[in-house]
């Protein structure tokens, strides 16, 4: 009877090691607003950005992202990942292109401002809860570039098309963007 | 965890059937049993370990009744109910749970006592039933991606009412005599649940009676009880030469 006891105690040291106070990073949480870039001349072929930064006002500083991939503040690639804001409705970012130009006049800003819906959705104990977006056209354009909500080509961007609306997840493109 | 499960139980009734072996052995070589008084009866409890918490953790109030029922010289049927307020805090999560349990069952007694000793070593089984409702009070957004320096804690206060659960305990545990009528004993509870009503857009992450759930199913519990025992009636069992020839 004694070793039963002593296989309980056991049984229970195993369930206290058990480690689901953590939330495992593979698990799915608040998604990122996905943006590709495609060649206006040849929208079916994906294009690389050059020399990309991509800054939002933050505490009143521009804060500029620092990308995955390279760890610096500059994209030379063909999609992007972009945090929105979990408090609010809109995020604004500034996308600078060519951003590393010596001469001023090569470097073309443009402002993009993203309208959205927001829930929050349980995941798990360790994860808590997470927030999903949509970008609703309801009576607002859910993506204004330059503030004006009449255009769709800028600086350097020259269309824009949203893909898929509703950002639940990372795994597919959200907006796409042609230059 | 499924394949802790099989690995425990497994261990567990090879044990069980290990003791059951040596306890045969023993009565063969027993020559002589002296003739002994058995008491039947209710034994009525209550659960030291959820008083006192109440007490000491502002978090939490909680009551458990434990009784058992002595029908036949080892087997007892015994049931717990209770009542719970527990507000769980979590890093992601701050939750309150209130509800009433009940649990039904029986214990087998493996002790063999000395004369009239009626001290108790003993395994059971147990269906847990409760009836409870959750509160999320504040959760967190968890964000891998905190660039917007944004408070990411969200007051709700939501309460789910409605909510049920069904499940099975693994009892073991000690009951032992400390003086007339009074006994103290302290249990281990393995815990699967068989069902749940989950609110809609969250889990019960906790339930009465079957504490913190985890991944697939699986819960422990323990309780430390002081009872009293209510003698109905006596039976004296003549002992029974149980040699048995090899």
């Amino acid at each position: 009877m004694k070793k039963i006891l002593l296989v309980f105690i056991i049984a229970m040291l195993t369930f206290s090691c058990e480690k689901d106070d953590i939330c495992d990073a593979s698990t799915p949480t608040t998604p990122r607003l996905i943006i590709k870039f495609y060649d206006i001349l040849n929208p079916a072929a994906v294009k690389s950005v050059k020399d990309l930064k991509i800054t939002s006002l933050v505490d009143g500083v521009e804060k500029a992202i620092i990308f995955d991939k390279t760890n610096i503040d500059i994209l030379n690639d063909t999609i992007v990942a972009l945090p929105l804001k979990i408090n609010e409705n809109l995020t604004k970012y500034k996308f600078i292109f060519n951003t590393k130009a010596e001469n001023p006049s090569l470097i073309a800003e443009d402002d993009l401002t993203i309208n959205y819906t927001r829930k929050d959705e349980f995941v798990s104990r360790a994860c808590g809860f997470k927030t999903l977006f949509e970008m609703n056209a309801s009576n607002q354009n859910p993506v204004i570039l330059n503030e004006n909500p009449g255009i769709t080509s800028g600086n350097w961007i020259k269309d824009i098309q949203i893909i898929q609306p509703k950002i639940y997840s990372e795994n597919e493109t959200h907006i796409k963007i042609f230059f | 965890m499924k394949h802790i499960l099989k690995y425990f139980f497994s261990i567990l009734l090879i044990l069980c059937s290990l003791n059951m072996n040596s306890q045969n052995k023993k009565n063969n070589d027993t020559v002589k049993i002296l003739p002994k008084i058995d008491r039947y009866g209710l034994r009525i409890g209550v659960d030291l370990f959820k008083l006192s918490r109440s007490v000491y953790d502002k978090n939490y109030k909680g009551l458990e009744l434990a009784g058992d029922f002595r029908f036949s010289k080892k087997y007892y049927f015994a049931a717990e109910i209770g009542n719970e307020n527990k507000t769980t805090n979590e890093s992601q999560l701050n939750f309150t749970t209130k509800g009433t349990f009940l649990k039904v069952g029986f214990d087998y007694n493996t002790h063999q006592n000395w004369l009239n000793l009626e001290n108790m070593i003993y395994i059971g089984l147990r269906f847990g039933i409760s009836s409870f409702n959750q509160e999320i009070n504040t959760y967190k957004v968890y964000n891998s991606n905190p660039f917007f320096n944004e408070s990411n804690t969200i007051v709700l206060n939501q309460k789910f009412d409605g909510l049920t659960a069904q499940w099975g305990e693994v009892v073991a545990g000690i009951k032992t005599k400390v003086f007339d009528n009074v006994f103290v004993g302290f249990s281990l509870r393995g815990n699967i649940l068989f069902s749940n009503k989950k609110p809609a857009g969250f889990d019960n992450l906790y339930i009465p009676g079957f504490n913190r759930t985890y991944d697939g199913n699986f819960g422990v519990g323990f309780n430390y009880t002081v009872s009293y025992f209510l003698p109905i009636y006596k039976k004296k069992s003549i002992p029974k030469e149980k040699i048995k020839k090899k």
